[in-house]
């Protein structure tokens, strides 16, 4: 799922090059996909009128000062698991997918408003939150010319939940839909949810108001196909797709690389672009960035000095990145002990300097966290009072706490995902920490993902780290409730607050904005000073390396198509 | 002989029957569960149970593997787990044909170095270029992967921006020249080894004493009766480095950004992609015995005092 | 080089060697220089590796980090990690890692099991031998590196657990956090590497002795097999088992560094050359970053490792020589 990254410490390196680049090779440990940010006033808001744009466009030409058509853009990424929308979970297929077909809406880049019309132009909210009705746009065309209408979605829509398809999310992210669950129950093949109105109009009911359903059909499982085209080509129509997103796939060697080229029938401005590889085979990217073979890396620790040094030549192409919505974090089992005692686990939080760790070991690519939800995101309050560092009060706590002598304390267990390398330097600093603060010796434990998923799945981990948490929609719902609720599937440490619990069944059916994430602000505050967790940073990625051609490249915390604003300036 | 041929093809097949069982028992007894992997962190177990009904792993081993046999002998080996919607063999194909072209590729720059190295010490034996020759080759061998594969980067694509840094682009092209050397170099040393000690052998021979004595030029003896005689030997070790190079090149692939069948079986281990792993042990061993019972055979053709039984 | 020279010995001997036999190959290896050179040096660096808690200047999993990233100086003779560790501290105790993986696993594996199996397999030959032979083949069917790693990977969270029962229920303390499990994984993985070689070298020898005269005498006179098999055959075996082990260790070493490269081998805070690789070089990511800015974090560990297989080989050439005139 997007929702979870890999966030092991070494790997630091590795997120970093992920931020833009997309590199992983974790499995499925779906990392930080790659982000964007707002796109200069002229390019593609919705809001702006399609002739606006056109002329922009034709002046370009004309003047040669705009930006310019054509142009290869090479960038590195991991390879995809697929490249069927309906069958996304992940992040690195997500990053490719957006690129390459769209649906109703998409996440824009303003977090207090982020969603943006996409093939629908316009969409209204009707019978008290139950019922969306969608206007798509004008003239709407696949990038085969065959034209998209309401039908198209519909049949879009029960594809995706159709058993046969196998979409592992379809039901999470479709399922509001009335029938749709039926279908993917092997039940029905068609949703009485879903009306085709006219051509250009689509009527969605849910079971239920659900603030969120629209963020939903942001996802890969809401976009549209081309019923021909999936039918005709059998399983793998997914090499030769029919799309209506800015760019279609040109060529796809699994492993090795994704080619896409513009798709001249875009509903909006075509791409400046002719073609975006992605380079799916790996390698060391700051040595392929300093041979011009990709556009666009991370900068992971190991460059991040020399990359700062102003007389190097690579500092000139130097851009910060803002940091994803993430927070990163060491996770403990609030049934087992010695984490059921929470003055232990306050003392382990207060035992941790982080800012150190920050500055010594990251060299400030990371940012402390001392509550849950990051800074800029919707819901992020200033206020949340942290458990700083203060070995004093930790020792103290520790103390108080039922576990005070080392010889009846329980052992305690570690445990990090360890594919592809070590614990992380987190882990290690961290634990060394708790062992030169507090004098609790710890065992750490390196599991592969496989093995990691399934056994934090089950609850058997006592402590884990290596994980963070991945704002899926720019809501504090993603964060603080769907961790801290004490019947939430992905509350792994079984963190039971019955105060925490009241705030946020209450925020759900809050109507008021601010009364609402007033609610979340006081459970992440329970949250945070009861220690449920240790969070170690937010946001982790922070610089990155853009050759100098390469405009109007940007990066944001959410992941946004983006490369059909790109152009080259060579 | 034939009887020795017919007995090894036999045994081939039960063989790779007993390495595909191995693979699914080693997939029962690994933590993690294919279906549970694909569904990610918020599956229901309900949904994980359908999931596994979906793939078929819900179903007992002997089964299953009875199945996989049955679709293998008709030439389809399932699909992958991790790679949605994809037959194994779509996986694999262009993956193998990759690692096969970077061998080959390893393997000539092994052969080129190494022969007529191996060659040139052995005629040189008791001066000081055989040591010299011998000891440097092995300590190149020596040398560390994780140590060969950065510094050559380093120093031919960063520094000197000869070729590419990383990325694979078939087998003529620039990007190869860096990964082959990495695993020709060891390769070479090895036959730097085996040509010099065969070398030797061959130059005490009595006719090669004798051609000599019978006043051929240099030339023609060093060539005619000494070189050739003595890669006989080595055409056996060139099997069996491929088939080891095989190995070896994980990290090479994972360092060099190649799109080979090293990855690709590495990540199949850690994403439980049992369908990926066994049909790729399948090949590899096949591969292997195949080899082995060429090289037999090819013997027994080159020197007709051998015998197979 | 491993895999192909021990097969190629044929030289048996008649008698079993006298005592007198061991102190000439001795006073010969030692007139060959580089190699007694060479073995100095492996006995130094493994002099370092036991001796450790003794020698090391800092607490291997201390963490300084108002100290990391320096360079080689008075303090840290090898210089600092990211993490402000001690470099040299956890060279060596990284080798200690490798001595105990290399001593485990060839008693267990090529000793134990290839010996005694190669022993049966050679004596008793028939269905045994088939048997055994072909399980071989099987196993020696997947390429090396592969197995070994689905090995690790499927097999530890077992032995994890197992060893955790048993430390609870026993009240042993400590056989997680000291490293003994990963060893034993460690050993358990790397058996197929070691067994089969060993093993077919063995019975080799066993299928030409079973049938020398004084085997037979043996035989004739109702000597039992064991004894046969051990007191009678085992002598004449030994020098090969010298050579193939001497060649086989370098190996052993570098398998452990891939193991712990991917995070399979030695569990942190317990260093072992592997994991200083893995954890410097980010998995391959960073290692051409590493090693330009600071080479000593990638060196360091990596000499050590070239130095160990380069040492093994001319070793194993010089016994090879030495133990086996007659072959090249």
């Amino acid at each position: 799922m997007r929702r979870m990254i890999i966030g092991m410490a070494l790997s630091l390196v590795f997120v970093a090059a992920i931020a833009c680049s997309g590199s992983s090779d974790d499995g499925d440990a779906a990392e930080a996909p790659p982000t964007s940010t707002p796109p200069a006033a002229r390019s593609t808001q919705p809001a702006i009128a399609p002739d606006l744009q056109d002329k922009d466009d034709s002046s370009a030409v004309a003047s040669g000062s705009g930006p310019a058509q054509g142009g290869v853009f090479n960038t590195l990424w991991s390879d995809p698991p697929t490249l069927d929308p309906h069958l996304v979970t992940d992040g690195t297929s997500y990053g490719i997918v957006i690129e390459i077909f769209s649906g109703l809406v998409r996440l824009g880049t303003d977090t207090t408003n982020p969603f943006e019309p996409d093939l629908a132009e316009s969409w209204s909210v009707l019978e008290g939150g139950t019922v969306y009705e969608f206007k798509l746009r004008k003239d709407l065309v696949f990038s085969n010319g065959d034209p998209v209408t309401a039908q198209d979605f519909k049949w879009s829509f029960e594809r995706a939940a159709h058993p046969d398809t196998a979409s592992t999310v379809a039901e999470e992210f479709l399922g509001d839909i009335v029938g749709i669950q039926d279908i993917v129950d092997g039940n029905s093949n068609s949703a009485e949810g879903i009306e085709v109105v006219d051509e250009r109009t689509l009527r969605l009911t849910i079971d239920a108001p659900k603030a969120y359903f629209i963020a939903k059909l942001t996802y890969p499982t809401a976009f549209v196909l081309n019923k021909n085209n999936v039918e005709s080509l059998g399983r793998n129509w997914v090499d030769e797709p029919v799309s209506t997103g800015p760019f279609t796939l040109k060529e796809y060697r699994i492993g090795q690389r994704i080619r896409l080229a513009r798709n001249d029938n875009f509903w909006d401005r075509a791409a400046y672009l002719d073609e975006v590889v992605f380079n799916l085979a790996g390698g060391v990217a700051m040595a392929m960035y300093e041979n011009d073979e990709i556009d666009v890396t991370g900068v992971g620790l190991a460059d991040l000095e020399r990359v700062q040094d102003p007389t190097e030549d690579l500092n000139k192409d130097l851009v910060e990145v803002p940091p994803s919505f993430a927070v990163s974090y060491v996770g403990f089992n609030i049934n087992e002990a010695p984490f059921d005692d929470s003055n232990f686990r306050q003392a382990l939080n207060h035992s941790v300097d982080k800012q150190l760790i920050a500055d010594q070991v990251f060299s400030n690519l990371v940012k402390p966290a001392y509550g849950i939800i990051p800074p800029g995101f919707p819901g992020f309050s200033s206020d949340i009072k942290g458990l700083e560092f203060d070995p004093e009060l930790a020792q103290d706590l520790l103390n108080q706490s039922a576990y005070a002598d080392p010889d009846t304390r329980p052992r305690i267990i570690l445990t990090v995902p360890g594919t592809g390398g070590s614990p992380g330097l987190t882990t290690e600093v961290v634990a060394d920490m708790w062992r030169q603060n507090l004098g609790i010796e710890i065992e750490i434990q390196q599991v592969e993902w496989a093995t990691y998923i399934q056994d934090l799945h089950r609850g058997r981990l006592q402590a884990w780290s290596g994980l963070s948490w991945q704002a899926d929609y720019p809501d504090p719902q993603t964060f603080i409730d769907v961790l801290f609720r004490s019947s939430s599937a992905i509350n792994y440490g079984g963190y039971a607050n019955p105060q925490v619990d009241e705030y946020v069944v209450a925020a759900q059916t809050e109507q008021d904005a601010t009364a609402r994430v007033k609610y979340y602000n006081d459970a992440e505050q329970i949250v945070v000073s009861d220690a449920a967790w240790l969070p170690l940073w937010w946001g982790v990625d922070s610089k990155a390396l853009v050759k100098p051609w390469v405009q109007d490249y940007t990066f944001s915390s959410l992941t946004v198509a983006k490369f059909k604003d790109v152009w080259l300036d060579k | 002989m034939l009887a020795y041929i017919v007995r090894r093809l036999l045994w081939t097949p039960v063989l790779l029957a007993l390495a595909a069982f191995f693979v699914f028992l080693m997939g029962t007894i690994a933590p993690g569960d294919p279906a549970e992997l694909r569904l990610g962190n918020r599956a229901t177990p309900e949904r994980i149970e359908r999931e596994r009904e979906r793939m078929g792993l819900d179903q007992p081993i002997p089964i299953r593997y009875i199945k996989y046999v049955g679709g293998a002998l008709k030439g389809d080996f399932g699909d992958s787990y991790h790679y949605q919607g994809r037959s194994v063999l779509e996986i694999i194909s262009p993956r193998l044909w990759v690692s096969i072209q970077l061998n080959i590729a390893a393997l000539i720059i092994a052969v080129i170095i190494g022969l007529p190295l191996g060659f040139y010490a052995a005629k040189k034996q008791g001066t000081g270029r055989d040591p010299t020759i011998v000891i440097s080759m092995l300590v190149l061998y020596a040398m560390p992967v994780f140590f060969t594969a950065p510094f050559l980067i380093l120093f031919f694509a960063v520094k000197l921006h000869w070729v590419p840094a990383a990325g694979w682009d078939g087998f003529f092209s620039l990007q190869i020249i860096l990964p082959a050397l990495t695993i020709g170099i060891p390769g070479a040393a090895i036959f730097v080894r085996h040509m010099r000690a065969s070398t030797l052998e061959v130059i005490g021979q009595e006719y090669v004493r004798t051609a000599h004595a019978k006043g051929m030029s240099d030339f023609v003896v060093n060539y005619r009766h000494i070189a050739r005689n003595a890669l006989l030997p080595i055409m056996t070790i060139m099997g069996f480095t491929l088939a080891g190079m095989f190995g070896g090149s994980l990290i090479v692939e994972l360092i060099y950004g190649i799109p080979g069948a090293g990855r690709l079986s590495l990540d199949a281990i850690f994403q439980r992609d049992f369908p990926v792993l066994t049909a790729f042990v399948l090949l590899g061993a096949g591969m292997l015995v195949l080899a082995n019972l060429v090289i037999d055979i090819a013997y027994t053709i080159v020197d007709p005092r051998i015998r197979l039984q | 080089m491993t895999s192909t020279t021990p097969t190629t010995i044929s030289t048996v001997k008649e008698l079993p060697p006298a005592r007198g036999h061991w102190r000439n190959v001795w006073a010969r290896f030692r007139k060959r220089r580089l190699a007694f050179v060479s073995l100095m040096i492996i006995t130094f660096i493994y002099l370092l590796g036991i001796f450790a808690p003794v020698i090391q200047t800092h607490d291997y999993q201390e963490t300084n980090l108002r100290e990391t990233q320096q360079g080689p100086s008075f303090d840290h003779w090898f210089g600092t990690d990211r993490a402000g560790r001690d470099l040299y501290t956890r060279v060596v105790w990284g080798i200690q890692t490798t001595v105990i993986i290399t001593i485990t696993s060839f008693v267990t594996g090529s000793l134990f099991l290839g010996v005694t199996v190669g022993l049966v397999a050679g004596y008793f030959r028939g269905w045994i031998d088939a048997v055994i032979m072909r399980i071989g083949e099987v196993v020696s069917a997947f390429p090396d590196i592969l197995l070994i790693i689905l090995l690790a990977a499927t097999l530890r969270p077992r032995i994890v657990d197992l060893a955790r029962n048993i430390e609870d229920s026993t009240g042993i303390n400590g056989l997680v956090s000291s490293g003994i499990v990963d060893y034993v994984v460690i050993g358990i993985a790397l058996l197929p590497l070691s067994w089969f070689g060993m093993m077919r070298l063995v019975r080799g020898q066993v299928l030409v002795l079973r049938d020398a005269e004084y085997v037979q005498a043996a035989r004739a006179m109702g000597t039992s097999t064991p004894r046969i098999l051990f007191r009678h055959i085992l002598p004449n075996v030994v020098s090969p088992i010298i050579v193939s082990v001497s060649f086989g260790i370098g190996a052993i070493a570098l398998s452990e560094v891939v193991l712990s490269f991917f995070g399979l081998g030695v569990q942190p805070p317990r260093p072992s050359l592997g994991v200083m690789i893995g954890e410097v070089t980010a998995r391959g990511g960073a290692s051409v970053s590493v090693l330009r800015d600071h080479p000593e974090q990638l060196l360091a560990p990596i000499i050590v490792v070239w130095m160990l297989i380069f040492c093994w080989n001319i070793v194993g050439d010089a016994l090879n020589d030495v133990l086996n005139p007659r072959a090249r």
